[in-house]
């Protein structure tokens, strides 16, 4: 996915003028929640998710919905996992920076066989047939488990929940990603820009439901995504989301980590 | 030559801790025993009562509440996510917000029951033991979804085993929650009436849905 760094250029700016009042140091208990929060840009990172929403209400939700609407659910199962074994070659890198060998010959098995058997990666024949199922990773992980800390919370609109190692993780993403690099030319170029699109619908169909539901269900929208994001990577990062079913439906984190499963 | 008392303290002094360490892994084993079987008939009961299409639903709403207050540690629960905002509370504050804890439990899987219609429920994979308490991993299954996995923690509360947190996809609701009570607090200065507020009107919208959703 291309990453518009005039915005983020901007954004940058902004979230330097708003910070969030610390409070006092005679109220130990609000002190160390708003350390437990890693949230100091809070006011920016509401105005974000209120500009995201704009964007997703506008744009984002619509087209997910005709994109439902439009293609049949097995076409779709389909679609995901094309996408998850295009994500393939990106998982395996972190997999092998994370000293990972077991999980890297999982995503190589699972790349070969989809590749070939699964017609291009259309079918996950290594997780029906071979029962080799999918974990995700990315650089953001990748950046944890080498002891680099999250620093504070950022919400980006339509990236969604971040901070900003998991953001500089998902531009080394898209670096370490060989379909970046490979070829160019028109057609190149309209099959990349085509799967970064669909790559946003897909994932914003699958969570449809479920951020509906939340955002139905919560008091507070903003601190249950913040709190949901940060337990979600917590377990990602130390692969205790493996193998848990229905992993399409994840609470949050649209973009992040959830295709290649 | 050695003298047999000796000898026999020292023995005892090496057996003595395996012995105490033996002990303790079998109170360990029986623990997991005992909250995966305390897990099974809770989550057996609540199945029932979810899928007893056939009773009224405010019966049904009432079976599963009789449930949750046997198999929730809701008092410990609701202060834990109140957190640091309990002792800021008024006794009446605290009660009342008990009181809508307690209801916001309820409703909100009797607001679902027709979501959850023909749910089954088993016990996981793993069953394992953290520092004070037990997770039960179980699996939930809805026809037309797809399963997922639900931990439940499960705490000993005056030596009953007791629910105290469910956790899925990673994410703990005791832990959510807390972050969401304590901002809508904190975002009205403070004023742990304006969620009790809040906490009212959820629970106004979840009873009409539960109206209107069920058979």
């Amino acid at each position: 996915m291309q990453r518009p760094a005039p915005l983020l250029a901007a954004a940058l700016g902004l979230l330097l003028a708003a910070c969030a009042t610390r409070p006092p140091a005679d109220d130990p208990d609000a002190v160390a929640e708003f350390r437990q929060n890693n949230d100091p840009a809070e006011p920016f990172n509401r105005a974000m998710l209120d500009v995201h929403q704009g964007i997703d209400r506008a744009v984002l939700i619509p087209v997910a919905r005709g994109y439902r609407a439009v293609v049949p659910q097995p076409v779709r199962e389909g679609i995901r996992n094309v996408l998850g074994n295009l994500r393939t070659p990106v998982i395996l890198v972190n997999d092998m920076l994370q000293g990972e060998p077991r999980r890297a010959g999982d995503t190589l098995g699972r790349f070969v066989i989809n590749t070939t058997l699964g017609l291009g990666g259309i079918f996950d024949v290594a997780a029906t047939r071979f029962d080799v199922h999918g974990h995700t990773e990315d650089f953001g992980q990748t950046f944890a488990r080498w002891g680099i800390g999250e620093g504070p919370y950022l919400f980006i609109p339509i990236l969604g929940p971040s901070n900003p190692r998991d953001l500089t993780g998902s531009v080394a993403d898209v670096a370490a990603d060989p379909l970046t690099w490979f070829g160019q030319g028109v057609a190149v170029n309209a099959l990349t820009g085509s799967r970064a699109g669909l790559t946003v619908v897909h994932t914003r169909e699958t969570l449809l439901d479920p951020l509906e539901r939340l955002e139905r269900d919560s008091l507070d929208y903003y601190a249950t995504l913040r709190s949901i994001y940060r337990q979600r990577r917590q377990a990602e990062i130390a692969n205790r989301l493996d193998g848990a079913a229905g992993a399409a439906a994840s609470g949050t984190g649209f973009g992040v980590g959830n295709q290649g499963r | 030559m050695t003298c047999p008392s000796r000898r026999m303290a020292l023995r005892a002094a090496l057996v003595l801790p395996l012995a105490v360490l033996a002990d303790r892994a079998v109170a360990q084993g029986g623990d997991i025993a005992r909250a995966s079987a305390f897990i099974q008939q809770t989550g057996q009961d609540l199945v029932a009562a979810i899928n007893d299409t056939r009773a009224p639903l405010a019966e049904r709403r009432e079976r599963v509440a009789a449930v949750l207050r046997r198999a929730v540690d809701i008092q410990g629960v609701g202060r834990f996510i109140l957190g640091r905002w309990w002792r800021q509370a008024t006794p009446a504050e605290q009660a009342e917000y008990l009181r809508l804890f307690e209801e916001t439990l309820i409703r909100n899987l009797s607001s679902r029951f027709g979501e959850y219609q023909g749910v089954r429920f088993s016990l996981g994979r793993t069953q394992q033991r953290t520092e004070d308490d037990v997770l039960v991993n179980t699996i939930i299954e809805r026809p037309s979804s797809a399963p997922f996995w639900m931990d439940w923690r499960v705490a000993e509360v005056g030596g009953q085993p007791r629910v105290v947190d469910v956790i899925a996809e990673g994410t703990s609701l005791r832990l959510t929650q807390r972050s969401e009570y304590s901002s809508v607090i904190q975002r009205n200065n403070g004023q742990v009436s304006a969620l009790l507020a809040a906490m009212r009107q959820q629970i106004q919208q979840m009873a009409a849905r539960e109206a209107s959703g069920a058979r």
